[in-house]
């Protein structure tokens, strides 16, 4: 999945995938009990009139990805949040590091939606790629040249 | 799923040719000064430029998860800019060995950084030449990271204005020596506007 795309779903042998996350975070939403998964991979912190995808910005796609994983079914909802990473130290012209105002707003809009937070692989400097399993409701998460690391299995 | 305010600009393929032009003398002299610092001719590939979607963007500087060094100059002036040079891990030991360093080292990442400093300015000062813009990169920066994370890192940087981006790229490929590097100029874009300006194609 690629930067600003939503995608859900209930197909058991389905993975979502989004590749190479840098300042950009990977939100994953998982029903508890059910084999039912969200993902979405947001870019920047707020929608204020910039021009894009729904999922772009963690305000407008934070909401949008939760009401799409309930309308796929899922009831108690869980989330994973990879990314948000700094990888050069100049902040360019918007200032502030953006992986890590998209990671606090992402925890924010969780927070208004009441989803806990079940695990994280944030921060850092270093690219990420996040994998969401249906099978399972399986959550990993691999650095560049790394191993595949397990970050949340369904219980 | 496009929000209300989406604002896409287009650019004619006239502009885009320009652009394309600026590119190829642009890396042309980048060339030049990375044949000077090898002591081997370089060729340049035919560059591209392109506006394309972020997603897009993203994916036009090859496989996004494949390994890579990036050096990253930020271009600020009369136009902002980032100069991006990405060497996959193959291509970067060919060049460290050219330059008698050893690759994957501080030394190593330093030399690329170099290079890309060289040719970063090769290429802004081509560009302010043509153009009368004042225009000057601040210190490059090295990661090695995934393509895709580099890329969309630097294009998240004026992703707030635009959905679109302009990519402007070439190849630079070191005769003989089965190395090539990937050069690529992301200008923001009130940058483009201005360059399309001062070329009188606004």
């Amino acid at each position: 999945m690629r930067m600003g795309e939503l995608a859900t779903s209930a197909c058991v042998g389905d993975v979502l995938v989004t590749i190479g996350l840098g300042s950009c975070v990977g939100v994953a939403l998982v029903d508890a009990r059910r084999p039912i998964v969200g993902l979405a991979h947001v870019m920047l912190p707020e929608a204020t009139n910039a021009p894009g995808p729904i999922a772009k910005f963690a305000d407008t796609g934070v909401p949008e990805l939760a009401r799409a994983v309930r309308a796929e079914g899922a009831a108690r909802l869980e989330a994973v949040i990879v990314g948000g990473a700094q990888m050069f130290s100049f902040s360019g012209e918007g200032g502030a590091n953006i992986g890590a105002r998209n990671e606090a707003a992402v925890r924010e809009e969780l927070g208004k939606l009441g989803i806990p937070i079940r695990a994280a692989a944030t921060g850092g400097r270093k690219g990420r790629t996040l994998r969401v399993h249906v099978d399972g409701t399986r959550v990993t998460v691999r650095e560049v040249a790394g191993v595949e690391e397990e970050l949340y299995t369904r219980t | 799923m496009e929000g209300p305010h989406t604002m896409t600009p287009h650019y004619t393929d006239m502009q885009l040719d320009a652009l394309r032009e600026l590119a190829n003398i642009g890396s042309g002299n980048a060339g030049t000064s990375l044949s000077a610092m090898l002591g081997h001719p370089v060729d340049i590939s035919v560059p591209a430029a392109s506006a394309l979607p972020l997603a897009d963007a993203v994916e036009a500087a090859g496989d996004p998860e494949s390994l890579a060094t990036g050096v990253v100059l930020p271009i600020f002036g009369d136009i902002n800019a980032t100069v991006l040079l990405l060497f996959p891990p193959d291509d970067e030991a060919t060049l460290c060995h050219l330059l008698g360093v050893p690759p994957g080292t501080e030394d190593g990442r330093g030399a690329l950084g170099e290079i890309g400093n060289i040719l970063g300015c090769a290429y802004i000062n081509s560009l302010a030449g043509m153009t009368g813009l004042a225009i000057e990169p601040h210190p490059p920066e090295t990661v090695c990271d995934m393509v895709g994370a580099i890329m969309a890192t630097v294009l998240a940087v004026q992703a707030d204005q635009t959905n679109l981006a302009l990519v402007m790229d070439s190849r630079l490929i070191v005769e003989g020596q089965e190395c090539e590097l990937t050069f690529l100029l992301l200008p923001s874009l009130e940058g483009i506007d201005e360059l399309l300006a001062r070329l009188g194609l606004a």
